[in-house]
């Protein structure tokens, strides 16, 4: 009942590969990998980068894929088996397209060169120091490193603008490591002080393109450093230009891996956490709530750390669970009336505190919250219970702490789990609008029939543009949204924006409330007009709003405005996913006729109305609606 | 890592490189499956592997693997 021994996980990837079946059984590879100590990642990573990626495609052709073009200034081939793991870690397929090396101000100077025009998800521009140094004459002065550093970070300026332009994928840049070589070279004090600010000064730079382009990705190197990863490899940098260190660079893939989980739409929104030995110290109900370590003591100061990166964590929309062996009582007395608790009752969207296995907890819980399990991270200190999780739940990370609380933070963070590009004023309030979701099920409960509910729930819709402050959220909704998302287009913020600038195009934003308070902006409606007929890109819909009548009340009004406006029929298309079947019969259902197995259309006679229990209002712009 | 056939296994287990005895003694660039790639692995592993440094100008000037092996090993020549 528990998880495979670290031995047999390593040899169970080795047999595969040996047996040439490693593409048969890909989707057993994700689990494999979560059974493998860090340092035998990278060989697991060369063995499965000898698969061809669309071997496993052809096997499994619902398997997530995403596209990673590498170029940089120095060789950078070992980089390609560390993503290959760093990504089947997330399920996800992996097909590199490796440029010529040090040649990337040609790659991403020309659009319709061979790197750009194969339009990879994520184009990274893998910078070591030598994009600088190698710039600099002998012998050299901090002027000449000033300059050169302004040079390259204006000559990056430029290419991330170039790269916007075109539009489509993520460009992902990196800060440059300052080592001791270069600046030891300089042996006045003040040179060398210069230098140092210079450098970070450009840094700083690079960071800030975040900011100012949307489709840009920065992965700073320096905390992976500060962990203890050499920078270079000294000896391999000199002979084959492979300067970033292999420890770097697994660093790096890391970080990749995780900005990949979000070209997939695979961002975590739940942590689910054990209690006792995760979130306190001692087990509650032998030690009664005086026993239990949650500040002070030693121990105590360590549990106490980790409740505050919770809290941090919920503060910026992570939806915090907390499912464990105890009973419910003393838990909800300890998270409310322990002087010293950091986390309180209120931080969890539910506290579940049974003595059923876990992973019918977590199951449910993810029925109650409408999100499905593999949005959850679980932590707990017993490999019994993680064992059994990733077992019987193998879509959920599962993070292991044990019995030193010391290393509970890191652990949690070692991986990005809820990285997404661009914070949104929605994902402050996700936690209260998902525990108000709970109180109304039960206030959905005490009805007989759902249209009483519906009734007594007062909903209101508001269709409207998007605008500059839904432009982000709407952006987030697309990446996010899996089950009622029609087409599944991912769209990052920058071209959304072009969307929104596009006059042949249109934007529409879903906001719905209702009695327990506002829900926020819930859905995103995206269409353009040819001619006569307006075609619906996409139609997407948060989890939390489904089954209420808001998505025939937003398609209605978009059937009523196509018509008001001299439409002949609207088109709107449906392409499955692993995860999008709840919506298989969302266009047939109201009225549209099947064109093909992915297109149906309603020529706008009969359209479906405005549930009567929803307060509609609507501005599509344009003429009357 | 003594024997060539540790070395074989090495490259086999490691780099994941379906290789026999018999492309030992190919020149690198007919070695199917060998690229420059696996040469930068092979450096970290070899190293791992025997505990000691190997010197790298000599293994990216070596023409074939049966010549990387002796490098790594200091081994006598098989030839």
């Amino acid at each position: 009942m528990s998880a495979p021994p670290v031995e047999s996980a390593a040899d169970r990837l080795l047999a595969l590969h040996r047996s040439g079946q490693v593409a048969a059984r890909y989707p057993e590879i994700r689990a494999l990998l979560a059974g493998l100590p860090e340092e035998e990642l990278a060989r697991a990573g060369r063995l499965l980068s000898r698969l061809d990626p669309d071997d496993v495609l052809r096997e499994h052709p619902a398997q997530p894929r995403v596209t990673i073009a590498v170029t940089g200034n120095g060789t950078l081939s070992g980089l390609v088996p560390l993503l290959t793991a760093e990504l089947a870690r997330h399920g996800v397929v992996l097909r590199p397209q490796v440029g010529d090396f040090g040649t990337y101000v040609a790659d991403l100077s020309d659009p319709d060169g061979a790197f750009l025009a194969a339009g990879a998800d994520l184009v990274l521009c893998v910078l070591d120091p030598a994009a600088v140094t190698d710039d600099l004459p002998t012998p050299w002065r901090i002027e000449d490193a000033r300059r050169v550093l302004e040079e390259k970070v204006a000559l990056l300026e430029r290419l991330a603008d170039r790269f916007a332009e075109r539009g489509g994928g993520r460009l992902v840049l990196n800060t440059l490591p300052l080592t001791r070589e270069i600046t030891a070279q300089l042996v006045d004090g003040q040179s060398r002080a210069a230098l140092g600010a210079a450098w970070r000064e450009a840094n700083a730079r690079l960071l800030d393109l975040v900011r100012t382009r949307p489709g840009v990705a920065v992965v700073d190197l320096d905390p992976i450093i500060a962990d203890g990863v050499p920078a270079l490899d000294v000896r391999l940098g000199v002979y084959t230009k492979a300067r970033l260190s292999p420890g770097l660079l697994a660093g790096y893939a890391r970080e990749v891996g995780h900005l990949a989980r979000q070209v997939v739409g695979r961002t975590k929104k739940c942590l689910v956490l054990d209690l006792d030995e995760t979130v306190w110290g001692g087990v509650l109900g032998d030690d009664g709530p005086e026993g239990i370590e949650v500040a002070d003591t030693y121990r105590g100061e360590a549990f106490r750390a980790f409740q505050r990166v919770a809290k941090q964590l919920a503060a910026q929309g992570v939806l915090l669970a907390a499912v464990s062996k105890n009973d419910l009582d003393p838990v909800r007395r300890a998270l409310r009336d322990h002087p010293r608790m950091t986390l309180r009752e209120e931080d969890f969207v539910r506290v579940v505190a049974n003595w059923r296995p876990k992973h019918e907890n977590l199951r449910e819980l993810a029925d109650d919250l409408n999100l499905g399990v593999d949005s959850f991270v679980f932590v707990d200190d017993s490999p019994y219970e993680r064992g059994l999780v990733a077992r019987e739940l193998p879509d959920v990370a599962v993070v292991a702490v044990d019995d030193e609380p010391a290393w509970h933070v890191t652990r949690l963070l070692r991986d990005g789990w809820f990285d997404t590009p661009v914070l949104t004023g929605e994902d402050q309030h996700r936690p209260a609008r998902y525990r108000e979701e709970l109180v109304r099920k039960d206030f959905l409960n005490s009805f007989d029939t759902l249209t009483d509910y519906l009734r007594e729930l007062g909903v209101w819709v508001v269709l409207e543009p998007a605008n500059e402050q839904s432009s982000a959220r709407v952006s987030q909704m697309t990446l996010r949204t899996n089950q009622f998302n029609l087409t599944t287009r991912r769209l990052p913020p920058a071209d959304v924006q072009a969307l929104m600038a596009d006059p042949g195009a249109t934007v529409l934003t879903v906001e719905s409330g209702d009695r327990f308070g506002g829900n926020g902006v819930v859905g995103a409606i995206f269409t353009h007009r040819e001619g006569a007929v307006v075609h619906i890109d996409n139609f997407l819909l948060s989890c939390r709003v489904f089954s209420r009548g808001i998505e025939q009340a937003a398609l209605s009004a978009v059937l009523r405005h196509a018509a008001a406006t001299g439409a002949e029929a609207v088109v709107g298309t449906y392409l499955p996913t692993a995860k999008n079947g709840k919506v298989a019969d969302f266009y047939p259902r109201h009225g549209f006729t099947a064109v093909d197995a992915t297109t149906f259309r309603h020529d706008l006679t009969d359209i479906p109305p405005v549930p009567g229990h929803i307060d509609l209002t609507e501005n599509l712009g344009g003429d009357p609606s | 890592m003594t024997t060539i056939d540790d070395f074989l296994s090495l490259i086999r287990d490691d780099l994941g490189i379906p290789l026999t005895a018999a492309d030992l003694d190919l020149a690198l660039d007919e070695v199917a499956g060998w690229d420059s790639v696996q040469l930068l692995s092979l450096l970290g592993l070899l190293e791992r592997a025997t505990g000691r440094p190997v010197s790298l100008p000599a293994v990216l000037e070596a023409a074939t693997l049966a010549d990387i092996y002796v490098v790594a090993t200091g081994a006598e020549p098989a030839r």
